[in-house]
């Protein structure tokens, strides 16, 4: 059995690892167009922040391919799958590269913008080690950046540049950040503690265009206003990379469509990570969740099904942990559904100690929970979204701070 | 192989596995000088109340697959080959708290430790003792507890004795038998009294 892997991210590791495991010596291709060594992507953020140094992004050796027995081809991009005669295509392979089962882990990249000035220096997106690092380069010089976008990238970007000190000027178009992972209070709650320490955040407008000779030095905004900035970070979002796959063939909605074992329409091609599509538990309707414990358990569960060995997921599961200065932030499920649906809320406020949660229920299904500070317990909250178990206790108990796992037992 | 085996109707809530737990894990490992210590030292088995006010010594269960070790961003977490123990190195946590996220369980908890370097918040939880293993000691939850609520045997011995409690149980004339009498007198008492209060 011959396995090619598009895609050296988390979920194309993961894969290969769980490939291995099952077949000791079946050919492993694995085509990345990033160079450096697997990586977490997540901690680039820490990087640019300055808590964590670059050394410690790799999450796996130097020798690792080796050891694994997988044949790297990396600093490329596939530009093309023959879905019948199964191959895929690159430069430098003219003949492309044949494979039994083929797995699409392509990430995503970061959603572009429309705006002039777009080729000036100093503005960055923020996806990988490279842009961090070239970040990191212009950031001595820097006092003024802008951030567009209020999602989890932008608001890491904004979080890290405060923290060395620059003034930032934030972008958004809700009116409180991250208003895909967090309700309207935890959101307004963040942004106040965003703003106490310095950050400045306008709500509504969008840049229009940059200008600056050779580097940029300004915004133009579209309520017609100017914004002096030395650096620019892009974070509008993230979309599946597939410019490669043929939709003629392979269905594809936002991210690639995947059943239970990750795979495609087409039997022996797989998905896996932020390119896959997949039915999200919570939300009951197939959904892009792009994040780095679903790309894991995605990658490994279409690596054991590649390998012959049929693994079903049930589903994915939005959910974020985020820590700002020194307030916690626990999410998962679906936190701000309409209130058409029916579901029930439940709420607890506690401004004095900063701490808020709120819980969606369904019935007697727990479908979504968001928790700022004491978030020690918020994995059995997630599991029980997870499990989709009927809970055999009310609301208000599970909300209680003093929930715990022997509650459970009862 | 050995391991720690909670039996949760006998326990009675005494949080001494607690205090066990937080001083075999300090640095000087003697409860009169542990409570003296910055950081202060805290336990890795957590006895929660259960809605009766029912004890039950929470701590790691060291899956396999462990949901702690997949989410790890830094890949912190590894297993110890030869006891299968689920470990964090508080050298390269960086304190993300994904692992809580992914704890179905809720056994990990964030702090300063003997174990971190000093002034570092990491994720702490159950190691299953291996130092004191090391020595020939069991672990030190085991060893505190008195009402039989953890044991340290082989889960092999651990499931032949229940399969037999249960199977006395369902010999046609056996009347009903309680896995542990005076636990479950207990714990009927104070279901009884939460109940009787909040009518
Ligand atoms: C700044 C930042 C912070 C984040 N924080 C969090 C967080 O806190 N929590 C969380 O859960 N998630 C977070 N994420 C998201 C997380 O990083 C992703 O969900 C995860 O990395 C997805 O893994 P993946 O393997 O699917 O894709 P990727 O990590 O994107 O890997 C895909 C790889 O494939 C390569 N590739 C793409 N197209 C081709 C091609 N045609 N040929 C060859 N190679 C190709 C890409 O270059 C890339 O290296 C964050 C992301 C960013 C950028």
């Amino acid at each position: 059995m011959e396995y090619v892997i598009i895609g050296n991210g988390v979920a194309g590791i993961h894969a290969a690892e769980a490939i291995r495991r099952q077949d000791p010596a079946g050919p492993i291709t694995l085509v990345g167009d990033e160079t450096f060594l697997p990586y977490c992507r997540p901690m680039i953020s820490m990087v640019l922040e300055g808590a964590v140094p670059m050394e410690r992004l790799p999450i796996r050796g130097a020798d690792y391919y080796e050891k694994l027995g997988i044949t790297p081809v990396l600093g490329r991009r596939v530009t093309s799958i023959d879905v019948d005669a199964r191959r895929v295509h690159l430069p430098g392979h003219p003949a492309g590269i044949p494979f039994d089962r083929l797995l699409i882990a392509s990430g995503a990249d970061p959603r572009p913008i429309k705006a002039d000035g777009l080729d000036l220096e100093g503005i960055f997106y923020m996806r990988t080690e490279a842009q961090v690092r070239a970040m990191l380069e212009t950031l001595p010089s820097v006092k003024n950046a802008l951030v567009l976008g209020g999602g989890l990238v932008g608001f890491k970007a904004a979080y890290g540049l405060v923290r060395r000190g620059v003034r930032v000027t934030q972008l958004i178009r809700s009116d409180y950040p991250l208003s895909m992972q967090v309700d309207r209070t935890a959101g307004e709650m963040i942004l106040a503690e965003l703003v106490r320490k310095g950050l400045d955040v306008r709500v509504g407008v969008a840049a229009t265009g940059f200008f600056g000779r050779g580097r940029v030095e300004g915004a133009r905004l579209s309520d017609g206003s100017e914004l002096g900035c030395d650096m620019v970070v892009i974070g509008k979002g993230v979309l599946p990379a597939l410019s490669f796959v043929p939709r003629d063939r392979i269905d594809i909605d936002l991210g690639i469509l995947v059943d239970a074992h990750m795979e495609t329409c087409v039997p022996g091609i797989y998905a896996a990570g932020d390119a896959a599509e997949f039915f999200d538990i919570a939300r009951k309707t197939r959904w892009v969740n792009a994040i780095w414990p679903e790309a894991v358990i995605q990658g490994r569960t279409a690596g054991m099904n590649m390998a012959g060995r049929p693994v079903a997921l049930q589903g994915s599961l939005s959910r974020n942990v985020i820590r700002i200065f020194d307030m916690d932030i626990m999410t998962g499920g679906w936190v701000d559904p309409p209130d058409s649906e029916g579901f029930q809320v439940v709420r607890r406020i506690d401004r004095r100690s900063g701490a808020y949660r709120k819980l969606v229920l369904d019935g007697d299904r727990l479908v979504g929970a968001v928790m700022v500070n004491h978030i020690e317990q918020g994995g059995l909250l997630i599991a029980l979204i997870q499990r989709q178990a009927p809970l055999r206790m009310s609301g208000e108990k599970l909300i209680s701070t003093g929930f715990n796992y022997r509650q459970l037992l009862n | 192989m050995k391991q720690v085996v909670v039996h949760p109707e006998r326990c009675v809530g005494c949080m001494q596995c607690m205090i066990a737990c937080a001083t075999a894990h300090s640095k000087t490992q003697t409860l009169f000088t542990a409570v003296q210590e910055d950081p202060l030292p805290k336990p890795r088995v957590h006895v929660g109340a259960g809605l009766y006010g029912e004890g039950f010594p929470n701590r790691c269960r060291h899956c396999d697959p462990a949901p702690c070790m997949l989410a790890c961003l830094p890949g912190a977490i590894s297993r110890d080959p030869d006891t299968r123990t689920v470990v964090i190195d508080p050298d390269t946590c960086i304190n993300c708290a994904s692992c809580a996220m992914a704890c179905p369980f809720g056994v990990i908890r964030y702090h300063e430790d003997a174990s971190a370097p000093a002034g570092k918040t990491v994720a702490v939880k159950c190691d299953n003792c291996l130092d004191r293993q090391r020595r020939g000691q069991v672990p030190a939850c085991v060893e505190a507890c008195k009402s039989g609520a953890l044991t340290f045997e082989s889960t092999g011995d651990a499931q032949r004795r229940k399969t037999c409690e249960v199977a006395k149980t369902v010999s046609r004339d056996a009347g009903f038998e309680q896995l542990a009498p005076g636990f479950s007198m207990l714990n009927t008492v104070k279901r009884t009294q939460i109940e009787m209060a909040h009518r």
